[in-house]
């Protein structure tokens, strides 16, 4: 089997220089996107169709004082991921061997369900294409042997490309190290709750992914878990159950009697 | 065109009910199989017969903001009528004996049995929550996420419920019944067969 591989990323040494964005962008031959200046050290407000790749700035007040916090933003590539649970297409979203999800053009449909299951609100529907767009890990770079093009662009090892079982370790150290530091609520954020995720972050306040604008306890919805488990079972025993009855009576009770020339 | 028949006919459902009724039918078939492509990976081949997987996505909506309009056409026409009454309670406490055929004890019916009123029940109650689900789930982007994530669950649930309540009517109205499909097609029956499925419709329609 391959190795399933990840994404670490040690939000302590982001400096918010954005090449991981402009990588990202060049790699992935992505239209242009107007940069909106809204009083904050954040290119976009928001990931889009087109931009998959969103270092988010939050400024928060820690009894310290003041405290930036840069977090990059992209598709977690979740264990079990709720866009490909909640996908009616097959093979519009593929989750690869070595864990990389992958949405495939050809194959979405645009009905936007990803968009609901995804517990991170991070796949995007374009308006123009009528199709959903999210980071692929750079699975065509990391399908030759390259490293995804954000990690390749990142001047400050901040971001670091590996096997997950190797990041995972070298994240939980990094943690440890912090906690030495001083830093007592420092952790590594993997969304256990979504059977893992494939990027991990190191984060100095771990209890508190709010406000890194990471959610607290990522999870598949409990409607999309009810809609594709029990309700598929009862619906198709409803379906096949019906037909079958109505077979079996009419083989055995048959139709009411003619009344053709009362 | 009576044409050489000359036994005696009642009108049974008029020309504005068969139409509403039909287009009440193809509009729920085709949302029905359309959106049954979507229910499951292993249907999805009915979506290839649709016109793939991105024609279904744009049309089943359509299909089904059309089902909507015709049913609310029936329901106009058909909801007083539709009311249940004393007997049509009496009718559903021994429903099983009527789906074996033993009428004796079975109490007469008006112009819709008990059991095709709780058919039109149950497909209204079923559509209002297909409709506004559907109308969620056809603009994801203009939508709350709460919402969304109410409307995934509740469309198929709907679903479930209005495609088991309509095997029973297609199976019985074709199938279990004489006469009930030319009544919905050609629009008459013969007396006697209103005096043995509608008793009490046809004492009113004879009594005239």
């Amino acid at each position: 089997m391959k190795q399933t591989v990840a994404k670490l990323i040690d939000t302590t040494l982001c400096i918010g220089c954005k090449a991981c964005e402009v990588a990202c962008q060049e790699w992935n031959d992505q239209e242009f996107s107007q940069g909106v200046f809204h009083n904050s050290y954040q290119t976009m407000p928001d990931l889009a169709a087109h931009f998959w790749n969103l270092i988010k700035f939050h400024e928060v007040e820690k009894p310290a004082g003041p405290v930036w916090l840069m977090a990059k933003y992209q598709c977690m590539h979740c264990a079990d991921a709720g866009c490909l649970r909640a996908c009616p297409a097959p093979g519009a979203i593929i989750q690869r061997e070595n864990g990389i999800i992958d949405f495939v053009e050809e194959n979405c449909i645009g009905c936007g369900y990803c968009i609901t299951g995804c517990p991170f609100d991070v796949p995007r529907l374009s308006p123009r294409t009528n199709k959903v767009y999210k980071c692929s890990l750079c699975s065509d770079r990391v399908a030759v042997g390259l490293s995804p093009a954000c990690i390749k662009a990142c001047p400050t090892s901040c971001l670091t490309f590996g096997s997950r079982a190797d990041l995972k370790f070298l994240a939980e150290k990094r943690a440890e190290e912090l906690r030495a530091e001083g830093f007592s609520a420092a952790g590594v954020y993997d969304g256990p709750g979504v059977g893992g995720t494939n990027v991990l972050y190191v984060l100095k306040y771990a209890d508190e992914p709010e406000l890194y604008g990471l959610p607290k306890d990522p999870k598949i919805p409990w409607t999309v878990r009810l809609w594709k488990g029990p309700l598929k079972w009862v619906g198709n025993t409803i379906f096949f159950g019906g037909i079958l009855a109505a077979i079996v009576h009419y083989l055995k009770v048959g139709p009411k009697e003619a009344h053709e020339d009362d | 065109m009576r044409g050489t028949d000359l036994k005696p006919r009642i009108e049974r459902f008029n020309a504005a009910e068969r139409v509403a009724h039909w287009m009440v039918a193809i509009c729920f078939l085709y949302s029905a199989f359309s959106g049954l492509s979507l229910w499951s990976h292993r249907f999805y081949w009915m979506a290839a017969v649709l016109g793939g997987g991105e024609t279904v996505r744009a049309w089943h909506p359509i299909g089904g903001a059309m089902f909507a309009a015709a049913l609310g056409v029936l329901f106009v026409k058909w909801a007083r009528q539709m009311v249940l009454d004393r007997d049509d309670l009496a009718w559903l406490a021994v429903g099983h004996r009527y789906a074996m055929h033993e009428e004796e004890g079975v109490p007469e019916s008006g112009r819709f049995n008990a059991g095709q009123k709780v058919l039109f029940w149950v497909q209204t109650a079923g559509a209002l929550m297909l409709l506004v689900s559907g109308v969620v789930l056809w603009f994801p982007q203009a939508m709350p996420r709460a919402l969304r994530l109410a409307a995934v669950f509740v469309h198929p649930l709907a679903a479930v419920v209005s495609l088991g309540a309509i095997i029973v009517h297609i199976y019985m109205s074709t199938l279990v019944v004489p006469g009930a499909l030319r009544a919905m097609t050609k629009g008459w029956v013969r007396p006697g067969w209103a005096k043995a499925h509608h008793g009490k419709w046809y004492r009113e329609v004879a009594g005239k």
